[in-house]
């Protein structure tokens, strides 16, 4: 073919023998290329395979392991574990008593009564829908302030609302003992104001703000964002056709806001009802959850009716995450805000009502804010570095010494340190080329990407507990094949763990990015003779890269972080981490627990400052 | 230009449907070797979706492409030796204009046995780049990032080169200026190269064929000259150029006598509204009288003043272009267009010899 238009002219002169060593050498090295050209295009196929093979692996075949233990017993397939969780008003409430046979009328008396029992569920729910109602209340005046106000900082606010996805939750936890607890910083504060004292701490009032703290700045995220993309023009359009601004606001701008406030409404539905740490933590086994419950089982080797609660409860995640998706997928309105609504100053122009009423808001929402949000990181910083005579190190000279000195049984610190950064890195090798991979497939078109998709992603649903208990059950207890028995090792059973809780991160970092790679850049790559694998490798990721970074910092800071899969897999080994070494000296020192807070809070707010620097924006929640 | 092997590139009734709508529509085309051909259309007409299944971006739903007479079903774009120049331009924005050009040597071996560099100084100096390789792409004017996309299609030396709208970015003088560039080089190369554009002026301007475009599939496929002389339809009458087309039922067929001034000819008289205007027939024509025929005139052809097919027209409105004045007629109810040095204004006669009509269609 027409390949050489200038090599015919070139080449008219060579003779016979020039040439055909010329075509030897060339053949010889088309051969190379032809083998190396083999890799590159089997490459992502090869990726793909691995990935789900892996995730097969890790994921997939533990939680199947946990399904089985909970209809499997003594050898024989049954129900009856779940029917005896669905009929027992312990779980269920009075409801319960209607699966149990009993007649309707006397269910609905015991509903209406004002003992009635709620059951696990039931709380669960109740607090889940509470903490909800606080997590929305405490978001949407911070996307009013976010989105409709300019002052000194308010981009440094904006990126510090992804925050509470890095911040481990057992150390917030920590923060709110030290804040809420008897000797807390906030009853040093009524204290100082003659107001008596008050102990949260146990109450469910404390696990419903600890989970506003965590989900709030979830809602402000999305609301703001949707604020953000409203165009201008349609509300000067409507203020022009002679909508007051309380009309133009109602008509235009709300309705573009409900979707977003839903979406973070329904996943802090979901975040809470499958809380833990929180409320292992704060509420203790009095305020149990679900998941709490499921905790206490696995610890009573209760394993059948621990999988079989846990598997109740994923339903009922699965079902609101399905209910909501289906929502989002009729709804959503993809306006491209081509001038956003234009920011005011804090600092009122003038003194009119109208300028000063919704500032004196803000300002009153700043002070609960501050409770709610500083006050937890804080009063935990101020509290590692107190003692009864003031101001003292000794809380972190506790932790040296018990390195030291401690027996075997005891929480090692540095060991927890140690293992915590190994966790860390380890899962991040595992999580990083995963979700990479995850976020290619999921960002390309082709039959089938919708299951590869919902099956990558699935992770995001399912429970540390569950994860955990799976691989203790499945990897670490030892499976068969062919007659030899294979064990993982509880720090390998950790690490697949957390690389499971973290790839889904670096998928929602990175397939953004390459969403937003211009097709026509790794076609033109193609066109030029870039086998796929090497247009990702040449073009692609080297565009994304600081999505990558980003990613890989989440991956790392959700291990780091890492607490439900981790308790169940570290109970039987010494395997601890920060988070559980925290765990461990809560109950019964809350100095040393809040000093190893703040080298948790030093670990992760590094691995924020990272994802913040490097296009934190992108991610897509 | 080798009119005799297999064409360079052919599709042979290609379909590409996603889901319900049907973007090519049973496509068949050759494009012969060393041809610059074109395929224009308004947008939403296919045409970038079938140079998308030449370059193996896309594959057909039913039919075959072919590259020299051999089927490319299966190969992927990298394994097809041609070059492509998006829109866009679609340069690496990480990489210098340097390693963009350089890029597809990575693959293949610099064409003519010298090394990657001299290939890349070579395409450069031919898009008169010289001494641009180590910029970013970013800090060049689009003519320029225009160029440097060329450089780097053409450095592999491949096969076939794809232009998609390489111009519509740019303004206007630049694309004419660019647009007579891309010629000169595809000439010098001779390369095979498919260009696809909306814009029906560029796609006269440049091309050896063109291919007008509409629903999927062309409606004609021909010379420049041809397509604006003897449009095949009347889309393709109304599309390239301005055009006057008017449609009646044929009352007459006569051959004229000698002492009539269009001698020799056969003409229909063709009845519109209730005016009869002779129209010039191929002497072959087996046109009867009761047929509808539709004939369109060129705005240019139309003579003010003239007194064979004389219209009565009112003027609307005039835009006033440079070296013509496009007049917009009322004649009847009609839209009209006429092309006038010297503008006409009120009640004007105008008129169109039998011989300037050109039929598009007929209905016995």
């Amino acid at each position: 073919m027409a390949r050489d238009h200038d090599s015919d002219a070139k080449g008219a002169g060579s003779d016979h023998s020039e040439k055909a060593t010329e075509t030897a050498s060339s053949l010889s090295r088309e051969r190379g290329r032809t083998v190396r050209n083999t890799i590159e295009r089997r490459g992502i196929v090869g990726l793909a395979v691995a990935t789900i093979a892996l995730l097969l692996g890790i994921f997939y075949y533990p939680v199947a392991t946990v399904f089985i233990d909970s209809v499997l017993v003594d050898g024989r397939l049954t129900g009856r574990v779940f029917i005896s969780i669905l009929q027992d008003p312990f779980y269920f409430g009075e409801p319960a008593r209607l699966l149990a046979g009993e007649p309707i009328a006397s269910v609905i008396e015991g509903v209406l009564s004002p003992d009635r029992r709620l059951g696990v569920i039931g709380f669960t729910a109740y607090q889940a829908a509470l903490s909800t109602v606080a997590s929305v209340a405490l978001g949407l005046p911070a996307a009013y302030l976010l989105a409709r106000y300019e002052f000194p900082g308010r981009r440094t606010l904006r990126s510090l609302t992804i925050l509470p996805f890095v911040l481990p939750s057992i150390m917030v936890g920590v923060g709110f003992v030290a804040t809420f607890g008897r000797n807390g910083t906030f009853n040093a504060v009524i204290g100082v104001l003659g107001l008596g004292q008050v102990d949260l701490l146990f109450t469910l009032e404390a696990v419903v703000i600890a989970h506003a703290f965590y989900n709030a700045p979830l809602v402000a995220r999305v609301t703001t964002a949707a604020w953000e993309s409203v165009d201008a023009s349609a509300v000067e359009t409507a203020r022009s056709l002679g909508a007051s601004p309380f009309r133009a606001f109602r008509d235009v701008v709300a309705p573009q806001l409900y979707p977003s406030v839903l979406m973070g409404a329904a996943l802090t539905f979901v975040f809470t009802f499958s809380t833990f740490p929180i409320v292992l933590a704060l509420g203790g086994f009095q305020l149990a959850t679900v998941e709490v419950f499921v905790y206490r089982l696995i610890r009573d080797l209760e394993y059948a009716e621990a999988a079989a609660l846990a598997l109740i409860e994923l339903g009922i995640s699965l079902g609101l995450l399905y209910a909501y998706l289906r929502y989002e997928a009729k709804h959503t309105v993809r306006s491209r805000g081509i001038r956003p609504l234009p920011r005011r100053s804090l600092t009122p122009p003038s003194f009119s009502v109208r300028e000063l009423l919704p500032r004196m808001g803000l300002a009153v929402y700043a002070l609960v804010a501050l409770a709610v949000f500083i006050a937890p990181i804080a009063s935990m910083i101020v509290a590692s570095f107190s003692g009864p005579e003031g101001l003292t190190l000794a809380n972190y000279q506790f932790l040296i010494d018990r390195q030291t000195t401690g027996a075997s049984f005891q929480v090692q610190p540095w060991d927890a340190v140690r293992n915590s950064l190994l966790f860390g890195v380890a899962s991040l090798v595992v999580a990083l080329p995963m979700g990479v991979v995850v976020a290619v497939l999921t960002t390309r078109d082709y039959r089938g990407r919708k299951l590869v998709d919902a099956v990558a992603m699935a992770p995001l649903a399912v429970s540390g507990i569950v994860v955990g208990l799976g691989l203790l059950r499945g990897l670490v207890f030892g499976v068969e094949v062919g007659g030899s028995r294979f064990a993982v090792g509880g720090g390998l059973a950790i690490v697949a763990a957390h690389a499971v809780a973290g790839y889904p991160f670096v998928v929602r970092t990175v397939a953004p990015g390459l969403e937003g790679v211009d097709h026509t850049l790794v076609e033109s790559a193609r066109a030029l003779g870039a086998p796929r694998a090497r247009a990702l490798l040449d073009i692609e990721l080297p565009l994304v890269w600081p999505a990558v970074i980003a990613g890989a910092a989440f991956a790392f800071a959700i291990s780091i972080g890492e607490f439900s899969a981790t308790i169940v897999l570290a109970s039987g080994t010494n395997q601890f981490t920060m988070p559980i070494a925290i765990e461990r000296f809560i109950g019964r020192r809350l100095g040393p627990a809040t000093a190893m807070g703040v080298v948790l809070l030093v670990v992760t707010s590094a691995s924020f400052l990272l994802i913040d620097r490097l296009g934190g924006d992108d991610v897509g929640f | 230009m080798n009119r005799t092997g297999p064409p360079a590139v052919e599709l042979d009734g290609v379909t590409r449907r996603y889901g319900e709508t049907t973007a090519v529509d049973d496509l068949s085309l050759a494009v012969r070797e060393g041809e610059f051909f074109t395929l224009v259309g308004p947008s939403g007409c296919g045409k970038t979706t079938t140079l998308r299944l030449i370059a193996g971006f896309e594959d057909p739903t039913q039919g075959e492409v072919r590259f020299s007479g051999e089927s490319v079903t299966g190969v992927p774009p990298e394994d097809r030796d041609v070059g492509v120049v998006f829109q866009n331009y679609a340069l690496f924005p990480h990489m210098t204009v340097g390693e963009n050009v350089a890029y597809g040597l990575s693959f293949t071996d610099p064409p003519g046995g010298g090394s990657a560099e001299a290939r890349v100084r070579e395409l450069l100096e031919l898009v008169d780049l010289g001494g641009m390789a180590d910029r970013d792409p970013d800090t060049l004017s689009g003519g320029q990032q225009q160029r440097v996309a060329m450089a780097r299609a053409l450095a592999p030396g491949p096969d076939v080169l794809l232009l998609d709208e390489p111009m519509s970015a740019l303004d206007a003088k630049l694309r004419e200026r660019l647009r007579v560039q891309v010629r000169e080089i595809q000439q010098e190369l001779g390369i095979t190269t498919i260009y696809v554009t909306h814009d029906q002026e560029e796609a006269l301007a440049v091309s050896d064929r063109v291919a007008v475009m509409r629903d999927g599939t062309p409606e004609q496929v021909a010379p420049p000259r041809t397509i604006y002389r003897e449009p095949a339809t009347e889309f393709v009458a109304t599309f390239v150029g301005d055009n006057n087309v008017l449609s009646g039922e044929v009352t007459a067929v006569r051959s004229t006598d000698a002492a009539d001034a269009d001698s020799g000819q056969t003409i229909a008289d063709v009845t519109v509204d209730s005016t009869t205007l002779p129209v010039a027939l191929e002497a072959d024509s087996d046109l009867s009288s009761g047929d509808r025929l539709t004939f369109c005139v060129r705005p240019e052809r139309l003579a003010v003043d003239a007194d064979r097919n004389a219209l009565t027209a009112t003027v609307t409105s005039a835009e006033f272009l440079g070296e013509t004045t496009r007049v917009h007629l009322d004649w009847d109810g009609r839209e009209l267009l006429l092309r006038a040095e010297d503008p006409p204004t009120g009640t004007v006669t105008v008129g169109f010899a039998p011989t300037d009509a050109h039929i598009v269609d007929r209905r016995s």
